[in-house]
């Protein structure tokens, strides 16, 4: 039912080509990011500057969502963590301008209906990402070797 | 550039509506969506006047839970916002002190002498770091300013005794907030007020570790710097106790990591690293 909704909003949004994927890697389905989705939006910053900032504004507001929105947040880390090491330099810069964004999301809190905390994993995520950002050469270092960080961005397989 | 594209025109109603919801008078945790929301803005206006603006058309003295979430969101973002933030809070010092006045007594739910003690705080640490800019709100290390304090051996002292007054400080005040807990209720909001403390002790814990390797190190005068490390034994117990009690409050472990400090200090003479991040 939700994917019905998000391509009907789609397109009575008017979201581009480039939106769309990100949406979709970063939705509310119990599964994803594929390995597939983070790797084609990772290379798609490397196409016009409208397509990264498309990609970076998206992320960005996935990134502020509500708790009820949790996996579009946890999604969302997970991508931009993918883009950080698969991605264009320019990622790297907006990561770094921006890192309150990931920062202030290490005490996200979100308790579900039937009282399960859905933020542990998002207070997780933004606190290995937050070092990350915070820590030059390691994020250099792991931009050249892909082995290192593989597991960590992993494709999420099931909430 | 590489900056955020915000709606400028719609933050503005959103923060007023954010510190609304943070400082209302249910008595639980400031929420964090809205707290992170105030320590947001700051970092896209590279300022915080619309933050305090919008505190103060707030009517938080109406009611002491109201006051109490109003110091721990102060506190938040005057830690996590943009540095800016942290000078322009020196203007509103006053105002801070002001929110205890209309407290008399202990209060009908026994926040009074915990609002005293958080303005008291909050005073003494606005005046820190009014004397070392240098630091930003949350005590994050940054190994220039050591290596700045080391190559003036007085400054050094004189910074780490205020960090280490500071720490006393931290210190009182929590202790307060435990003696305040209630039985049969649930403490939440005081123990909201525990995170930020956790967190500027330990930020406060490691940067005077560092500096006072670093002093030993190239001073060589262990006998003058003999005051200092007394001080910093003692302190070290209280906050191995301070972070026991808290590992015990199952809302504070889910939200933060509480650091794990080994039982008797660590050497300030030899090279050991100091200790790790959480």
């Amino acid at each position: 039912m939700s994917k019905v909704i998000r391509s009907v909003k789609n397109v009575t949004k008017g979201y581009s080509n480039t939106q769309v994927k990100v949406r979709n890697a970063t939705s509310n389905d119990a599964w994803g990011p594929t390995g597939a989705e983070m790797s084609e939006i990772a290379r798609m910053t490397f196409d016009t500057s409208q397509d990264f900032f498309e990609i970076m504004d998206m992320l960005d507001k996935r990134l502020n969502d509500k708790g009820k929105n949790w996996r579009h947040v946890l999604k969302a880390l997970k991508v931009l963590d993918y883009c950080l090491h698969e991605g264009s330099e320019h990622v790297v810069v907006w990561a770094k301008d921006n890192i309150y964004i990931v920062k202030t999301l290490r005490e996200f809190q979100y308790i579900d209906e039937e009282g399960r905390d859905q933020g542990l994993n998002i207070r997780v995520a933004a606190r290995e990402l937050t070092a990350l950002l915070l820590d030059d050469e390691r994020l250099r270092n792991e931009r050249k070797d892909r082995k290192s960080w593989k597991n960590r961005v992993a494709g999420i397989e099931d909430h | 550039g590489t900056t955020r594209n915000v709606d400028m025109s719609r933050s503005e109603s959103d923060l007023t509506i954010n510190i609304k919801k943070a400082t209302n008078a249910e008595e639980t945790a400031p929420k964090r969506k809205h707290v992170r929301s105030c320590i947001v803005y700051t970092w896209d206006h590279k300022s915080s006047t619309s933050f305090w603006t919008g505190m103060k058309v707030q009517p938080i003295m109406a009611d002491e839970v109201q006051t109490f979430k109003a110091l721990i969101t102060i506190h938040k973002v005057i830690q996590e916002g943009h540095i800016n933030t942290l000078k322009e809070a020196q203007a509103h010092v006053g105002w801070i002190e002001s929110l205890g006045r209309g407290m008399i007594g202990d209060g009908l739910r026994g926040y009074g002498p915990l609002i005293k003690e958080y303005i008291h705080f909050l005073r003494a640490k606005l005046q820190f770091h009014r004397h070392h800019p240098e630091f930003n709100g949350l005590f994050e290390y940054k190994e220039y300013i050591s290596l700045k304090s080391v190559n003036d051996p007085n400054e050094g002292y004189e910074t780490v005794s205020d960090l280490m007054t500071l720490q006393d400080q931290i210190d009182s005040f929590q202790k307060l907030v435990f003696a305040h807990f209630r039985h049969g209720v649930n403490n939440e909001c005081r123990i909201s007020s525990l995170v930020p403390l956790v967190q500027e002790s330990y930020g406060i814990y490691r940067f005077v570790t560092n500096m006072l390797r670093a002093m030993h190190r190239t001073t060589g005068d262990d006998e003058a710097l003999s005051p200092l490390r007394e001080r910093y034994n003692g302190q070290h117990h209280r906050l191995v106790r301070f972070y026991y009690e808290c590992s015990n409050l199952r809302y504070l472990t889910s939200l933060i990591t509480i650091p794990d400090l080994p039982q008797d200090p660590p050497s300030l003479l030899s090279e050991d690293d100091a200790p790790a991040l959480p």
